[in-house]
């Protein structure tokens, strides 16, 4: 659905991206992570035509997308935190403008996502709150089930309730269509993304599907007879090394069921017990985000 | 176009109405109002308070209509990346026809229906309005809507446009002030088309190059979002267009050449010194210095007038001078100075018109004057002229009169409030005469006044000034009483009653030059008595 190959950004003497490349597949719900500047943004507006690549190249709907046409725009609702709408019209008179550029917009649809997101038709842009005009830019690109919906940073801002609102506005309509998130809060995608990649400073760390990501990583303790110390000669793939009293803690990036045990005591000596726990989302990206900055990764 | 781009056209021009119409309302109604001060104003402009409303209202309603014109282009601003329609299926060439229609019959239209409005309240037929009030609008197509529009779709919005726009502004001062400074050591010999009766051939240029700037410019912006380059074009086409008043005068007075209506009609003209004339008497004796101090393009300068003869102007004709080259030769060969000479104006009225003297008058910068004041030198003179002939004659009553006259338009007559002259003013919804006479004569008895000339060089087939509408207002004032006494007129006010006040209307006929050249002479022998 989206192809990203080699692309920068340039501001000036900026470089926004630099040789990004990534892979939506279809029906995915993919979410680009990243702190603020990472680049997520300047990604999306390369993908909608907005802002034009300094080199390589991104693809949607098999398009280019400095060749998006209204065609493509068709097929594509777009989401985000700082979209400038008229703001002298009310949410009615821009629906009302907008529905007959989608042939296939519904008004059925529509008339439900408005119910459900609770929007006051009949106030104007201008006079909505943030979490408001939010809800309403959904409400403007659900109506025609686009093929590809892609949202900038839409938790921005919004308290939790009309967080929850507009997710849940979202995943009751998002049926087959693939999403594009950018967040720099992890615990908004979890539940909804699929896949995961993660941007810092214009590159990509890893690209992941959200299953094997979660599955691999893991918050090992192990118990020693001894005081815990860092074993001089620790795996690349151990991560967040510490040590208290007799416990050693560090994160597994590769974690097999399997063979942990094995690794472990083939590095360190007088190992008494072992305990590998799932981790959050949160913390898996606060471990990556850690490991990235320190140039682990 | 399909019908459904059209559909999509309308839609969007019905949403940008939603949004504007009280800005629209609001512009069109200082445009209405302007309109019926200047209707009730009259023709003579009696009450100073209307006076005032007429030079101030048409100001604000032209700047009005300038915001306005980049409102509706900010609706849909092109630069930036939090617009919500550039992610919307709009199609680029529907929106910028949208944004053009809007502005064309938003903007214009207003300013159309206020002409149709001030051509008929003041009398004059529908077809004249309504050809006058469409070339108005064409006019301001080119003059401000075009320029205006590819400017706006440059700026994100109009904080970003006034900046922008106070920039530019800076530009053409700094360039308007050069221009005029190195036209200034040029003695006037650079800037030569801008305010000539050739002028509309630069404008022409002007309208082209602005013809040429919008479309490159909103094609870049509207199908490619290229800002940056269209910014850069903004600035290179307003630079080229402020170096079009630099327009050689030899190309665009050959222009007017070939259009000339009657090509030959100047054929037999003939002009040549005359010393046997003798040296210029000033009218107020009041020249009695060798040196004749005047500022002339801001810099001293002593007066030389040689005597010339013109022959070969037919009665009724009138023969003015459109530029007159000056190149004043030493005797090594080199020009000691390039100027521009004072304007002539030869006519030949009425059945035996008298030959009056013709002095050309030069400026000669003092400077050079003192190194070649008594040297034997050459001087060149290159005329461009205009033969203008007798196209109608009409007729007034000198007091209170009120005529429409063909070619020349409607016109009424009062005494002025001193009681020594006649005013007569008139307004045309075309283009306006550009040449003609106008005197005193009593009916009665035939004796008549000296004539006054209201020529002025406008060769252009259509009237161009922005402000304050598409009605051409002229007139003159006739004197047949001189308060100190000193000079008495034929027709005199007693008489006025049975008098009326002649207009002859003179149309150019023929564009044509003249070289001559004075092999021998010192300059300090043809200075003023």
């Amino acid at each position: 659905m989206i192809r990203v190959e080699n692309l920068w950004k340039k501001f000036g003497r900026f470089d926004a991206l630099h040789g990004l490349s990534f892979d939506v597949p279809d029906g995915s719900a993919f979410a680009l992570i990243g702190a603020n500047g990472a680049g997520k943004t300047t990604t999306i507006k390369i993908l909608m035509n907005i802002l034009e690549p300094t080199r390589g190249s991104a693809t949607l709907l098999a398009v280019d997308s400095r060749k998006i046409s209204p065609r493509e725009l068709r097929q594509i609702g777009y989401v985000s935190e700082n979209q400038d709408m008229p703001s002298r019209l009310t949410v009615e008179e821009y629906v009302a403008y907008l529905r007959p550029f989608y042939p296939t917009w519904d008004r059925d649809l529509e008339a439900s996502i408005a119910r459900q997101l609770r929007l006051p038709l009949e106030r104007r842009i201008g006079d909505l709150s943030h979490g408001m005009r939010l809800k309403m830019a959904l409400m403007c690109a659900l109506p025609y089930r686009p093929k590809l919906l892609i949202l900038d940073e839409p938790f921005s801002g919004l308290d939790p309730l009309v967080r929850d609102e507009f997710m849940e506005g979202l995943l009751e309509q998002a049926g087959e269509m693939t999403i594009l998130i950018s967040s720099h809060e992890l615990g908004e995608i979890d539940g909804v993304a699929t896949y995961v990649a993660f941007l810092d400073e214009g590159q990509l760390l890893f690209q992941e599907s959200m299953s094997d990501l979660t599955g691999r990583f893991r918050e090992v303790h192990v118990t020693l007879e001894i005081e815990a110390a860092r074993p001089a000669q620790a795996p690349k793939e151990w991560l967040e090394m510490r040590a208290l009293g007799n416990v050693l803690t560090f994160v597994d990036t590769r974690f097999d069921e399997n063979g942990l045990s094995e690794r472990i005591r083939a590095r360190i000596e007088g190992v008494r017990g072992i305990d590998a726990e799932p981790m959050a989302l949160r913390s898996i990206f606060t471990a990556l985000a850690r490991a990235a900055r320190d140039g682990r990764t | 176009m399909s019908e459904r781009q059209e559909e999509m056209v309308w839609h969007i021009f019905k949403k940008d109405w939603k949004l504007l119409w009280v800005f629209v309302i609001t512009v069109a109604s200082l445009h209405w109002i302007s309109a019926f001060i200047i209707f009730k104003l009259g023709l003579f402009g009696e009450s100073a308070m209307l006076e005032m409303l007429a030079e101030a209202v048409p100001m604000l309603s032209f700047f009005a209509s300038m915001f306005l014109i980049a409102a509706i282009v900010h609706v849909e601003a092109i630069p930036g990346v939090r617009q919500d329609w550039l992610v919307r299926p709009i199609r680029r060439e529907n929106l910028l026809l949208e944004k053009f229609l809007f502005v064309v019959l938003m903007v214009e239209g207003p300013i159309f229906a206020a002409n149709l409005f001030q051509g008929l309240a003041n009398g004059f037929s529908l077809r004249s309005t309504l050809l006058s009030a469409t070339s108005y609008v064409i006019f301001l197509l080119f003059f401000l809507v075009l320029p205006l529009f590819a400017f706006a779709s440059v700026t994100r919005n109009m904080t970003e446009a006034f900046i922008f726009g106070c920039g530019c502004t800076f530009i053409l001062g700094v360039f308007l002030t050069l221009g005029d400074y190195v036209n200034g050591s040029a003695h006037g010999t650079l800037i030569a088309v801008t305010h000539s009766g050739v002028g509309w051939i630069g404008e022409v240029f002007r309208f082209a190059l602005v013809a040429i700037a919008a479309a490159m410019i909103l094609g870049l912006q509207y199908f490619r979002r290229r800002t940056a380059t269209a910014r850069f074009l903004v600035i290179a086409f307003g630079l080229l267009l402020l170096a079009s008043q630099f327009l050689p005068w030899k190309s665009a007075f050959g222009i007017e050449q070939r259009l000339s209506p009657k090509p030959a009609a100047g054929a037999r003209t003939v002009m040549r010194f005359d010393p046997a004339r003798g040296k210029f008497k000033s009218p107020s004796g009041l020249v009695p210095s060798s040196e004749n101090v005047q500022r002339h393009r801001g810099e001293d300068s002593a007066e030389v007038f040689l005597p010339l003869q013109v022959t070969g102007v037919r009665n009724d004709a009138i023969l003015l001078t459109d530029r007159v080259e000056v190149q004043v030769i030493g005797q090594d060969r080199r020009i000691v100075y390039h100027g521009i000479g004072d304007s002539l104006e030869v006519a030949r009225q009425g059945p035996n018109p008298a030959e009056e003297p013709v002095y050309q008058q030069i400026a000669v910068p003092m400077s050079v004057y003192h190194r070649a004041k008594d040297q034997a030198v050459e001087v060149r003179l290159n005329y461009s002229l205009t033969l203008f002939g007798l196209a109608g004659s009409y007729a007034i009553p000198a007091l209170d009169g009120d005529e429409r006259m063909p070619e020349w338009g409607w016109c009424q007559t009062k005494m002025n409030e001193a009681g020594t002259a006649v005013e007569l003013h008139c307004m045309e919804p075309r283009k306006g005469p550009i040449c003609g006479t106008a005197f005193i004569e009593n009916a009665s008895t035939g004796v008549r006044n000296p004539a006054r000339s209201v020529c002025r060089s406008d060769y252009s087939p259509y009237g161009y000034h922005p402000l304050p509408d598409s009605l051409v207002r002229f007139g003159t004032n006739l004197p047949f009483r001189d308060p100190s006494g000193l000079a008495k007129f034929p027709v005199d006010g007693p008489q006025l009653p049975q008098s009326r006040i002649v207009i002859r209307v003179y149309e150019p006929e023929d564009h044509f030059t003249r070289a001559l050249t004075i092999p021998e002479i010192k300059l300090k022998d043809w200075e003023a008595q």
